[in-house]
């Protein structure tokens, strides 16, 4: 035990210490606020130049509803199709035909420098609405935009969870976006860890083997001990990223995300929490609610990563240990490509599961996912958030914790060979003998 | 009395058989050279004694008691293909090692640095493995293998990679901790290296021990009554006076000097006595000596199966 343990701080400290390791760690959070900030702030900074479009507009109905916004003016022209289109100072021309409203295809855009996406359905979407009032016009029918106000509908629905609600407080408002978000964010994070800490395992298997280190090592330790020392050192590196994360997510939902809203909004949120409120009287946005009110509840953010951790740490022991095993029996990274995918393609194949529970939680497909170890990590992560029974995650995590056991024996008996292996890649049915031997 | 014995150990892999039957002795204190072409089954042999690999069959008996995990201790074994973590700096992954051996941090920096002075390596203490050339680092992997202060010191091929100095070196410190009590097996194939420092070799060729013994005995027993003879006098005499004990196989003259050169193989009942007596009588001898076999020629006469 206690080699494994000089083992185990060896691997911890040498990757720990990595200058990598360090920037990942901090940036990785600060990062993902990025990407959510994203597009909040392209919006922000893609609005530069205006852009002047000529219309010329021969039905005579749609130039005048034209309303010009932040980047592009609308500029009726009067002169024929082709002085305009021989003006370089404008980014176009667009052109609307006679007939427009009977026939909406009698549009044409002229541009001296590429077009964007946006652009062209801001010009679409408004040109059908004035096409549209046209249309409608036509009815001669009184009042009628009245009428089409009163008929459209905005829904927003709260649902409530019954079986939720056993701890004596009133229902709970739940939002199924919010869950969705979190579920993804939980499986795709697993997923990168399975697949970025797996490897690492695998890739410093391979350089102990290639430089010789393990000849060396396994006059003192024996090869399994030499085995799970390294995967529980990478390991611990992954709890402590984890945990790091944990503390900046809880800490910030804690304290920066409340001083940054509006007292009211806190407010709010918090009687939702406190179960006074429903989501429901709440003057707010029920998505928005409940992804606050789940940001700033430190006690749900930390069982939530209690649960990651279980997981993580269970499914990184998993896989790993297989990782560690095809390390072993080969000399390169090229030659560990083929062997890893029989490896990857549970991980993969777990992901696509994850994806499939959002759309139905509860379906015997999310329910089996969850539980067989090659898929139960992933998938059950991106269940979680959705609220599922807590028997259920035991009975995953007890199937997982006893396939760990299973799978480092396995892995042992590979790696015992694997090491004193040089020169050809062994075949698949190589491994099996090993693993009988 | 023997620190090591091995006895009759076998070894079987799917397709061959790595060892078949080996049993050997290793006095306490003695350098034994474990000797053998490429594949004969050394490295299994020592994994064995590493117990890196269990044997199918027989037992290895360490200090007097069946060898268990907790002898790893008294080992220090330094493989042929050794090498050290590229990106760790020198002392820390000394002490690695040491501490896998069983010492604790404070002493394992004690001796290590006790050590670095001794090889005049001081300053290697905080660089990279990574910037080190091969000789140095081989240097800092000989530290680590003898610094928990082992009984038994296994070395395969130790002088591979170093230059004539630093073998040298080396050589004079395995054979200060011989002095200091330590039993060495030495696997090579460097025969000249085996005359020099070996006492004891066995001699092991396609998974069997196929000749074992001091060093001394091993290479009398391969003389093959062969005398060199160096005379002045006329050696038709000479040839006339030893005839009828002996053959002569080969002769010629000594460059530069006035003396004579014959290599002559004594018949089995003849005595060496005789041989000389009548040689003296009929010409000047100078010297009369027998040619013992190199470990070279033994090793390739043994694994030809020409013995």
């Amino acid at each position: 035990m206690n080699k494994i343990k000089i083992i185990i701080a060896r691997e911890f400290n040498e990757r720990v210490r990595k200058k990598s390791f360090i920037i990942t760690t901090i940036l990785m959070p600060l990062l993902m606020l990025g990407l959510m900030a994203a597009p909040t702030l392209m919006m922000l900074f893609a609005t530069g130049e205006q852009k002047t479009l000529l219309v010329i507009d021969e039905s005579g109905v749609v130039a005048p509803q034209l309303e010009s916004g932040d980047d592009i003016v609308f500029s009726p022209y009067s002169g024929s199709l082709d002085e305009a289109r021989a003006q370089a100072d404008v980014f176009g021309v667009l052109w609307v035909g006679r007939d427009v409203v009977a026939t909406p295809s009698q549009v044409r855009l002229y541009t001296n420098s590429s077009s964007s996406m946006t652009l062209e359905e801001t010009i679409i979407s408004q040109i059908e609405d004035v096409i549209e009032a046209e249309r409608l016009k036509m009815y001669n029918i009184d009042g009628l935009k009245d009428i089409m106000n009163n008929l459209q509908a905005s829904v927003s629905m709260t649902t409530y969870r019954n079986d939720l609600s056993a701890d004596g407080g009133d229902e709970e408002a739940t939002s199924s976006m919010v869950a969705y978000l979190l579920g993804l964010v939980m499986g795709m994070m697993l997923y990168m860890f399975l697949i970025i800490y797996g490897s690492m395992v695998m890739t410093s298997v391979i350089e102990e083997k290639g430089s010789r280190v393990l000849d060396v090592l396994v006059s003192s330790v024996s090869p399994f001990q030499l085995m799970m020392g390294k995967i529980l050192g990478v390991a611990s590196v992954a709890v402590t990223q984890i945990a790091i994360w944990g503390v900046l997510v809880c800490g910030l939902g804690s304290t920066l995300l409340p001083a940054l809203m509006p007292d009211d909004v806190m407010q709010t949120v918090e009687a939702v929490q406190a179960g006074q409120m429903t989501a429901l009287e709440a003057d707010m946005d029920v998505d928005m609610l409940s992804a606050l009110s789940v940001a700033t509840d430190v006690s749900g953010l930390v069982t939530m990563f209690v649960w990651l951790l279980l997981f993580l740490v269970g499914g990184f022991l998993f896989y790993s240990a297989m990782f560690a095993a095809v390390g072993s029996s080969v000399d390169s990274i090229q030659d560990a490509n083929q062997l890893q995918t029989p490896i990857t393609m549970p991980i993969i194949l777990a992901l696509i599961v994850a994806m499939a529970v959002f759309n139905d939680p509860n379906s015997s497909l999310a329910f089996w996912g969850s539980v067989i170890p090659f898929t139960s990590p992933i998938v059950m992560m991106a269940r979680i958030p959705f609220g599922i029974p807590t028997w259920q995650i035991g009975v995953a995590l007890v199937v997982l914790y006893a396939s760990v056991v299973g799978m480092a024996w396995v892995a042992g008996k590979i790696y015992r060979v694997g090491i004193f292996m040089h020169g050809k890649k062994p075949s698949y049915k190589e491994l099996w003998q090993w693993i009988r031997q | 009395m023997e620190l090591l014995k091995i006895e009759n150990i076998t070894k079987r892999y799917s397709a061959h058989t790595a060892l078949d039957d080996v049993s050997l002795s290793i006095p306490r204190g003695s350098i034994y050279g474990l000797l053998g072409p490429n594949g004969a089954g050394k490295t299994t042999l020592i994994r064995v004694i590493n117990r890196i690999t269990l044997p199918d069959a027989g037992r290895v008996i360490f200090d007097g008691k069946e060898i268990s995990d907790q002898d790893i201790y008294h080992i220090g074994y330094l493989p042929e293909e050794r090498g050290l973590y590229k990106k760790m700096k020198v002392g820390e992954q000394a002490i690695f090692f040491a501490r896998l051996k069983g010492l604790s941090r404070r002493e394992a920096i004690i001796r290590l640095k006790q050590w670095f002075v001794r090889l005049g390596i001081e300053s290697w203490w905080d660089r990279k493995v990574e910037d080190l050339s091969k000789g140095m680092a081989q240097k800092v992997q000989f530290i680590t293998t003898v610094l928990h202060e082992p009984k038994l010191l296994i070395f395969d091929e130790p002088f591979s990679g170093f230059d004539p100095i630093n073998a040298n070196l080396l050589k004079q410190e395995i054979l200060r901790l011989r002095d200091k009590g330590a039993t060495v097996i030495f696997s090579t194939h460097n025969m000249s290296s085996v005359e020099e420092i070996c006492d004891h070799i066995t001699l092991i060729n396609k998974s069997r021990n196929i000749l074992s013994g001091s060093v001394d005995e091993v290479r009398h027993r391969f003389g093959e009554n062969v005398f060199e003879v160096t005379f002045r006098g006329e050696p038709a005499t000479f040839e006339q006076a030893v005839s009828p004990m002996a053959e002569i196989i080969e002769a010629g003259e000594v460059a530069d000097t006035p003396y004579l050169n014959a290599r002559i193989r004594l018949d089995d009942n003849a005595s060496v006595r005789e041989c000389i007596g009548a040689a003296n009588e009929s010409v000047e001898l100078r010297s009369f000596r027998e040619v013992i076999p190199s470990m070279n020629d033994i090793f390739i006469r043994a694994v030809e199966g020409k013995l």
